[in-house]
């Protein structure tokens, strides 16, 4: 069941447009992730979707309420959205204690004092949190304080979770655990999220599908592992994943299939770029870490590079080749001597873009 | 903010009643001299010292001439220090006791004041050479001296009160204030002497002087009479009209109001006009003490009493012919002038167990 | 104080107390002990000679210079038994309470307005909502006296048209809202910099969970900005027991008494001043003074418990008004600001101007430049306005250089030094400026190697710069402290000893604030009155003192030209305060 819709929203600041006409919709029970680097126009989507930014043109539909529409001159603020934010910041009233944070949004409601407890009760308790009641946020953990965001914006069961780089501010480990059981906790409550991200890995681990933006524009949306394996332009496929980037020309083209040379080296790979590429065109590939595979004996299709290091990286070494103005990272399971060795890249695995994004 | 005290005295010892039968003015001009010849090394000294610092409480507007007059005759500079009454008799005992005498003379209306240096020993006797000329109840023990003779009268606003309505005698004031309560309730000032040393010295002058001051009080508080602590909030207040009349102000101030604002008058009472005056002393350690007496001279001279006299603040001596001199001064106010005089007397009210009892009759008698 | 305390001095206040102190750590070396501790030492030896001073005299018999002077009591048992005493205490309290609930509903709600609507000409109001504090309070009384006192020419019109004029300024009620209207901008400037300060995801957060505007308002920014409210409250009251000059010259008439005029009138009620009585009564004023201060102290401590916890602070989208909502709100601050800026300054303006008004004068005819003429004539009146223009350009430079080195030996500051700093730092907020004065005057007669200063400008300026120093110190902490701890720490780290660290680093940073802060405290010096009372002398005459000396003898038509000369001169200042881009608000 769609929950939102987002239909060609498009906001200036001043005389700058950033967003330029954004769509999408999402479902009930799934996570949307809204990802690309900053200045790429994800967060203030994300305030558009909430009410805290007006966009000038556009239309969004929350559950079965249009909360938006430029056309018709709808704007209904935030607080009638029955939407709930995580903030970056996590934004708890400093003044409240944990259970008067949680509470608010049900007491705004008219919900009875009683259930209002028992509800806080229940969440927090779900959250692990149900001994900090009592609490003030500066008395809590960072950790802490982001699930009392999260019970905060979830206790009154709202149409859409909006959250912003609600994972930014804890660290490492505890993002990897943060990261799973918000997204158990959203599919086992139904819920629509929509999560605003500049992490890749944490858009592939908690979305259903991720909205890649670049420059106010959505460049690509999929699954994570299509937008990961099937990236339609070159900052699609740079942007996620571990890359190898080289920059040469067009040799040979039939269709999709291509040759891409260099100074001292040639590859076979495949035409991603959406409106296709001529002869002799300057061109960069793109090559993910992972699909190189190194031997240091000589194999089928392997083309010949110069390893000039392994390094070690606790669960693999890293080779570091080269041939000719061509050098590449690869993975492997040891350590190799430097000198001659054979790297196999599957022509399917070497992405040839356009050598500039195309205006 | 200092109130500039006028300083208060016991009204037996006037002038006026000393000498009953004479007219004190008559007097005076029948003891008159002819002008005085400064001595010759007491100008050099003086000059070589260079300059003179001064201590007051009269504003410099109406000095001015005195002080440019002296300064051009002389060539002696002259540091002028409108301190105020209090500001003055602060600033002379405390640099007495810091040893940093810096007053050479204290020049100021707070009449109690000076005394209370004088009797403290603040002072050091001169006997100028002008003192003949002047009336002999305006020079105490020929260490402080009275320089003008200002008169204290009423003022009113001319709009509210014709000139013809204004009362002439106290007992024609009573009757007025008694008679017009309506009109006037509200709107009759005076000064507060608890807040004004001025105020004080004018009340309790009249009480000595005057039998029916405490029947003029109860008319005053009859007509809700409304009390200041500055002449300057007094004047504003008839100026606009928020008051109508003003009683026991500075007359010789007031001679100078109404010549510059329109709708302001300024009586005196024809059978009764209290003065006071100015007086001067040399302070005792001063660091110019030639310049000093030089100045004081000058000060009581013709020449600077001219120059007082043009700025607006009458003589006390009678040859003066710029402004008003204690003759002249005399007829205008209506032949009823009586001079506060510069004696012991003046310190009466410095006993806080008087003050406390005149304030005592003062405010019940004002309370209407 | 005074001005124009703000933002940056709500800042400042905070950090002085927010500085986590760790039980007896060591401080950490080069952090400039020895610079820190002579600042401070000279300055708590120049706040504390004069205080001492009247601490000193409060107990004794006559003058403490005096021969007569012993050890005694007797001044206290006579406040104590006075019963004018109490009836000034309690018009005081009165007074101030009474001005607090005038101006920290009104500030409260103009800061509110201004900060977090869509309200127009708002940079235009940011300036004007400021004027009423940089006039000193005798010309406001004097220009309301003018304007709407029992024959204001606004008076005159209002009755004229309905037959009574409604109000009187001469009442304590009238009083209390002339003193709460000129003080709405010191409640402006803190609750509107907390406002600022308070991040907007805080309130987004609120409206995101199904908050509208106004509960946004109601539960969230009002209880953030309470401390704020209730610090600008407690510092309205502290002002409340300083005020002067208005009931100077308003309380006058009908015998209103309020405890710096009780101290005014000791001056003279005895014949001779008493200078134990009114030390007394300055020690009763500290005593009043030192619980709000410490209150304040607790009140800012607990603040931190509402220092909002990251957040970003820039986005702040303002509530929509609507035209109605314009028209309403725009009345509302209209008003205000004609009752307390046009209101005064155009009582002054027409003073200045004629030499007669009131009932049954046209003012038109009246009209007349001699009130300039003659001031012009009188050279200790000409020297007033040279020496006022002096002090506060000059000698307002170099106040901030001594706030600057004072802000800078208490600048990130974790010794005990900094607690003596900000005790010290208020004491003098709690005496009349009259006192300070009076006290400074001693001590500049009294210690011998200070004696030749006493007849210059420089006893004047040391003077202002300690009654100044609440306000431009906070002024200049509330500057520095803006330069991010990370800028310094990476000089230090760079190898950057702590006083090359301030030299090339935090001072070229807060140069422009020192700028704007020159300009407000020019503001504060120009408008200063009581101080110089028993300071100024011949040569050293300032405008606001002479104004007060002048009262007594009735020049009231020079009076009002120096008061709109002082007035032009302090809009001079602004103007120059707000060229140099003073950081008024943040």
């Amino acid at each position: 069941m769609t929950e939102l819709i987002v239909n060609n929203v498009q906001k200036w600041l001043g005389g700058l447009q950033i967003l330029k006409g954004a769509s999408f919709t999402a479902e009930r029970g799934s996570i949307v992730a809204l990802l690309g680097a900053s200045g790429s126009g994800k967060t203030t989507l994300l305030r558009c979707i909430a009410g805290l930014e007006q966009p000038e043109i556009g239309r969004i539909v929350i559950g079965d309420k249009t909360v938006l529409d430029g056309e018709r001159k709808i704007g209904l603020p935030p607080e009638q959205r029955n939407i709930g934010l995580v903030f970056q910041s996590y934004a708890l009233w400093p003044h409240r204690n944990v259970r008067d944070n949680v509470g608010y949004g049900l007491k705004l409601r008219g919900v009875p004092q009683a259930e209002i407890a028992s509800r806080v009760q229940a969440i927090l308790d779900r959250l692990g949190l149900g001994h900090l009641a009592e609490r003030y946020p500066s008395q809590l953990s960072g950790g802490q304080q982001q699930r009392v965001a999260i019970c905060r914006a979830l206790v009154y069961e709202p149409r859409v979770l909006l959250l912003d780089e609600p994972l930014s501010n804890l660290d490492a480990k505890l993002r990897e655990e943060a990261r799973y059981w918000i997204r158990k906790l959203i599919l086992d409550l139904e819920i629509c999220a929509i999560l605003v991200t500049h992490d890749q890995s944490e858009a592939l681990a908690a979305a259903d599908n991720i909205l890649l933006l670049q420059d106010g524009r959505i460049v690509q949306q999929g699954t994570p592992q299509d937008i990961y394996s099937n990236p339609n332009s070159f900052y699609s496929a740079d942007f996620l994943g571990a890359n190898n980037i080289v920059k040469g020309r067009i040799q040979k083209r039939s269709g999709r299939s291509t040759v891409i040379a260099g100074n001292g080296w040639s590859l076979n790979g495949t035409v991603r770029e959406a409106n296709g590429l001529g002869d002799s065109d300057e061109a960069r590939a793109v090559i993910r870490v992972e699909q190189i595979s190194v031997s240091d004996s000589p194999a089928p299709e392997g083309i010949e590079m110069h390893l000039d290091d392994s390094i070690y990286l606790g669960d693999k070494w890293e080779y570091r080749l080269r041939r000719g103005d061509f050098a590449a990272k690869a993975h492997g399971p040891r350590q190799m001597p430097s000198g001659k060795v054979w790297a196999r890249i599957p022509a399917e695995s070497v992405w040839v873009f356009a050598a500039a994004a195309p205006k | 903010m200092n109130g500039r005290n006028h300083g208060r005295s016991e009204m037996k010892h006037t002038a006026v009643s000393r000498l009953s039968g004479c007219s004190a003015l008559v007097c005076v001009t029948l003891a008159m001299s002819p002008a005085n010849a400064q001595d010759a090394s007491l100008i050099d000294a003086a000059k070589k010292e260079g300059t003179v610092t001064i201590y007051t409480s009269t504003d410099a507007a109406q000095a001015q001439a005195l002080l440019d007059a002296f300064t051009a005759k002389y060539g002696i500079k002259i540091a002028y220090n409108d301190v105020g009454t209090n500001g003055a008799y602060n600033q002379v005992i405390s640099e007495s006791a810091a040893g940093q005498v810096t007053a050479d003379v204290v020049w100021t209306s707070a009449m109690d004041l000076q005394m209370t240096l004088v009797k403290d020993g603040y002072a050091v006797p001169f006997k100028s050479v002008e003192a003949g000329n002047i009336p002999s109840w305006a020079n105490y023990q020929d260490t402080l001296y009275a320089t003008t003779i200002e008169p204290i009268g009423m003022i009113y606003n001319t709009t509210a009160l014709k000139e013809d309505r204004i009362p002439k005698t106290r007992a024609d004031l009573i009757k007025f204030l008694q008679e017009n309560q309506a009109e006037l309730k509200g709107k009759v000032a005076t000064f507060d002497p608890e807040k004004s040393g001025t105020g004080f010295l004018h009340h309790t002058n009249d009480a000595r002087q005057t039998s029916n001051f405490w029947d003029l009080a109860k008319a005053l508080g009859a007509d809700g009479v409304k009390t200041y602590s500055s002449s300057g909030s007094m004047k504003e207040t008839v100026v606009s009209g928020e008051n109508v009349l003003a009683i026991n102000i500075i007359g010789s101030y007031a001679l100078d109001w109404v010549k510059e604002t329109p709708n302001l008058g300024v009586a005196f009472g024809s059978d009764y006009t209290a003065a006071f005056s100015r007086l001067a002393l040399i302070s005792k350690g001063a660091p110019h003490p030639n310049a000093a007496k030089l100045f004081v001279d000058f000060t009581l001279s013709k020449e600077g009493q001219e120059a007082l006299a043009s700025g607006g603040l009458p003589s006390v001596r009678e040859d003066v012919t710029s402004g008003l001199n204690i003759k002249t001064l005399n007829e205008k106010v209506g032949g009823g002038l009586k001079p506060i005089a510069v004696d012991e007397g003046l310190l009466e009210y410095m006993d806080p167990a008087k003050r406390v009892q005149f304030f005592n009759d003062w405010k019940a008698a004002i309370a209407g | 104080m005074a001005t124009s305390h703000h933002s940056a001095a709500m800042l400042a206040d905070a950090a002085i107390v927010d500085l986590p102190v760790p039980p007896h750590t060591a401080r950490p070396a080069g952090d400039a002990p020895l610079f820190r501790n002579i600042a401070i030492g000279i300055l708590a030896l120049t706040v504390l000679a004069p205080v001492g001073l009247i601490v000193f005299q409060s107990f004794l018999s006559a003058p403490f210079f005096s021969p007569r002077a012993v050890l005694s009591l007797d001044a206290y048992a006579y406040i104590i038994n006075d019963p004018t005493f109490y009836k000034a205490l309690g018009t005081t309290t009165l007074f101030a309470f009474g001005m607090v609930a005038v101006a920290v509903p009104l500030g409260g709600l103009l800061a509110f307005l201004i900060t977090r609507t869509d309200i127009r000409f708002k940079r235009l109001l940011e300036v004007l909502v400021l004027v009423p504090m940089f006039i000193s309070s005798i010309v406001l009384a004097f220009g309301y006296t003018v304007s709407v006192g029992p024959t204001g020419f606004l008076s005159l019109a209002v009755r004229d048209l309905i037959g009574v004029v409604p109000w009187n300024i001469y009442s304590l009620a009238g009083m209390i809202a002339i003193a709460g209207l000129s003080h709405v901008p010191h409640v402006y400037l803190y609750v509107s910099s907390a406002m600022r300060n308070l991040p907007s995801d805080l309130e987004e957060a609120a409206r995101t969970v199904g908050a509208n505007i106004w509960r946004v308002s109601l539960d969230v920014t009002l209880p953030m900005v309470l401390p704020s409210l209730v610090f600008a409250a407690s510092l309205n009251v502290l002002l409340g027991f300083e005020t002067f000059g208005i009931p100077l010259v308003l309380g006058d008439p009908n015998g209103i008494m309020v405890l710096t005029t009780y101290i005014y009138k000791l001056t003279t009620l005895f014949g001779t001043p008493t200078y134990q009585l009114m030390a007394v009564v300055a020690m009763v004023l500290v005593l009043i003074t030192l619980p709000l201060v410490w209150m304040q102290r607790r009140l800012l401590r607990n603040a931190r418990r509402y220092a909002a916890l990251g957040g970003k602070g820039s986005r702040v989208s303002s509530l929509k008004l609507g035209r109605s909502g314009q028209v309403i709100a725009l009345s509302i601050i209209g008003l205000w600001l004609f009752v307390s800026v046009v209101l005064p300054i155009g009582g002054i303006t027409v003073r200045a101007f004629v030499d007669a008004w009131g009932e049954g004068v046209n003012l038109v005819e009246r009209l007349t430049f001699s009130n300039f003429y003659g001031m012009l004539q009188v050279p200790s009146l000409v020297r007033g306005m040279i020496n006022t223009v002096l002090l506060s350009v000059v000698g307002g430079a170099l106040a901030v250089g001594i706030y600057l080195l004072i802000g800078l030996a208490g600048h990130r500051n974790r010794g005990f030094s900094n607690t003596v700093l900000d005790y010290i730092v208020l004491l003098p907020r709690a005496l009349p400026g009259l006192v300070v004065g009076l006290a400074f005057f001693w001590v500049f007669l009294f210690v011998p190697i200070l004696t030749p200063l006493r007849p210059t400008l420089v006893s004047l300026f040391v003077a202002y710069v300690v009654v100044g120093l609440s306000y431009g110190l906070r002024l200049l902490q509330g500057t520095l402290i803006q330069v991010s701890p990370e800028l310094e720490e990476s000089a230090r780290t760079t190898g950057a000893t702590i006083g090359r660290t301030w030299w090339d680093v935090v001072i070229p940073i807060v140069r422009p604030g020192l700028a704007g802060a020159w300009a407000l405290i020019m503001i504060i010096f120009l408008r200063e009155y009581a101080t110089g009372v028993y300071l100024m002398g011949a040569g050293t005459e300032v405008i606001g003192s002479l104004m007060v000396s002048l009262l007594t003898t009735g020049a009231m038509n020079t009076i009002a030209a120096l008061a709109l000369i002082s007035i032009i001169l302090t809009a001079a200042g602004l103007a120059l305060a707000l060229r140099l881009g003073a950081r008024i608000h943040d």
